[in-house]
């Protein structure tokens, strides 16, 4: 059984229906890219999973439990992180709180200061930034921030919106390096990216989203190697 | 120099009611945007509370240490009775509106102050009623000079922990970093595993725990209540609100203390009829050059 199972899943806002039945797997140790144009409901199928957007029909089942119903604290509860399109960090919080409140469910003090050190160990520049408030971080730090954030909560599974966007070359290679790492390390990530190209390559399997349906699925490769990839997302053809 | 004085002091302790009321307003904004037109009137009901336990307890007998244990368990009381009443609130008519556009819970509030004032009016009955005074007049200080008495004593042992433990809550405590986080980002603060009705429900009660503690000091200290005060103190701590910055927690402070000074020096140099008139040019002043409001945050934010 996969880790995530998302079945028949339809969601939107509206009269504007942004999920057309999607199904998408995750198995547990597994980094799934999820590419597609704006606007092609990436990020709603996220915020579907975490129970921000409430799905119309169709199913989500994380580790065998069913998650349609279940409102967004429930199901970060479950051992699902969260890193958010536009970082989202809070802006007039400190560093250090930006991290405590990923571990939010932590009630345990000294265990919490441990996995934030242990967060702060794959971003050492946040370690320097503690105590400055996290609206005066750079773009790249504040993405840093907001993965680190979502990672104190030690997740099962990662979601990834876009942790790219908007960042200077050499921070989205150190980014990515990070990305690969966590992976190496079993967490599961679904990963939604604009840069398909470095996503594929990072990625065991690969989706493409477009106006609100599947329509390719493969390794990562697989789907590299795809003349429609390639041809609409790749900048190539 | 010592009428000047005086007339400080009255500014100051009338100042820090007003700032109790401020509070409810400004940290209902700060969490979801909403200008909570029925605090008022909810202080109006916690006066209620006050004045009916006082009658029944026969608190007007009692002296000394008693009186003051007494006024303890009525703000303790009345304190709940509030918080627990803007919770109810906020389940029944302002959560099913949460994503709903921000004229419905808006006009809903004013619903909702109605609806209180009718109780009020139901409880007290048309005509204003005074609050026993169980406090006596006597001046604390020696000499003929200032005025100091157990009332402003009172407004100070009250007013001063309570805003102290509100500043300890939220800078300190997991569900003030909570408050805090869900009133930048609701969305982001239910991705980090915050159950965002809960810490919404919280701020009501804090905000209406002031509010009941603030409406015992009301009746102790001004000595008459009725089913309209709600509107005007609900007026002026609003005022206070917006002045200091609404959604500023220290800004409700500041703006509640400036708007008592205002009010007591324009009554006392200018003449009682002209002070609300005051008070609310000197709002339109600030507002004009500092629309944020003192304290309040600039709306330039890097993202």
């Amino acid at each position: 059984m996969p880790l995530l199972e998302v079945r028949d899943l339809e969601a939107g806002y509206g009269p504007i229906r942004a999920l057309d039945r999607v199904s998408l797997d995750v198995e547990d140790g597994e980094l799934v890219a999820l590419i597609g144009a704006n606007g092609a409901g990436k990020t709603t199928l996220l915020m579907a999973i975490s129970g921000v957007v409430p799905p119309r029909s169709g199913s989500i089942r994380f580790a065998g439990s069913p998650l349609a119903a279940a409102k967004p604290h429930e199901v970060m509860r479950l051992g699902i992180g969260h890193a958010p399109e536009g970082r989202r960090i809070f802006p007039r919080l400190t560093v250090r709180e930006n991290l405590e409140l990923g571990g939010f469910m932590q009630t345990d003090r000294a265990k919490l200061s441990r996995d934030i050190d242990e967060a702060c160990g794959l971003f050492p520049v946040l370690g320097e930034r503690m105590d400055q408030l996290g609206g005066t971080l750079s773009g790249g730090e504040q993405q840093m921030l907001a993965i680190a954030r979502a990672l104190v909560g030690h997740p099962r599974l990662l979601l990834l919106d876009e942790p790219s966007l908007g960042l200077a070359p050499l921070i989205v290679a150190k980014v990515f390096e990070v990305i690969a790492s966590l992976s190496a390390r079993g967490i599961s990530v679904l990963l939604v990216e604009q840069n398909a190209r470095a996503a594929l390559k990072l990625a065991h399997r690969g989706y493409v989203l477009e106006t609100g349906r599947i329509t390719l699925t493969g390794s990562g490769a697989e789907l590299a190697a795809d003349r429609r990839v390639r041809d609409a997302y790749l900048g190539e053809g | 120099m010592v009428f000047f004085l005086q007339q400080c002091l009255i500014g100051l302790t009338n100042g820090a009611l007003v700032a109790m009321v401020a509070l409810g307003y400004t940290m209902v904004y700060g969490i979801i945007r909403l200008i909570n037109f029925a605090h008022g009137d909810l202080i109006m009901l916690g006066a209620c509370l006050a004045l009916t336990l006082v009658s029944v307890l026969g608190m007007a007998a009692w002296t000394g240490t008693a009186t003051w244990l007494g006024v303890a368990l009525l703000v303790l009381l009345c304190g709940l009775f509030c918080g627990g009443l803007n919770v109810a609130v906020d389940r029944l008519v302002y959560r099913p509106l949460r994503n709903a556009p921000k004229l419905a819970p808006l006009v809903s509030a004013i619903g909702v102050s109605f609806i209180f004032m009718n109780l009020g009016l139901f409880w007290l009955g048309p005509a204003d009623r005074s609050f026993p005074e169980l406090l006596p007049a006597t001046n604390l200080l020696a000499g003929e000079g200032l005025q100091f008495t157990a009332k402003d004593l009172l407004v100070i042992v009250v007013v001063v922990p309570l805003m102290i433990a509100l500043s300890v809550l939220v800078k300190t405590t997991r569900l003030g970093k909570a408050m805090r986080a869900v009133s930048q980002d609701p969305t982001a603060a239910a991705l980090v595993g915050i159950d965002v009705d809960r810490v919404i429900a919280a701020t009501f009660f804090v905000g209406g725990f002031l509010g009941g503690a603030a409406s015992v000091i009301y009746g102790l200290y001004i000595n008459t209540i009725g089913f309209q005060m709600g509107f005007q103190n609900g007026l002026y701590a609003f005022t206070a609100a917006v002045l200091g910055g609404i959604g500023s927690i220290p800004g409700a402070v500041v703006g509640g203390l400036v708007i008592g000074l205002v009010r007591a020096l324009s009554s006392a140099y200018v003449g009682e009829r002209w002070a609300g008139a005051i008070v609310f040019a000197i709002l339109i002043v600030i507002l004009v050059f500092r629309p944020e409001g003192l304290l309040g945050r600039g709306t330039k934010e890097k993202v």
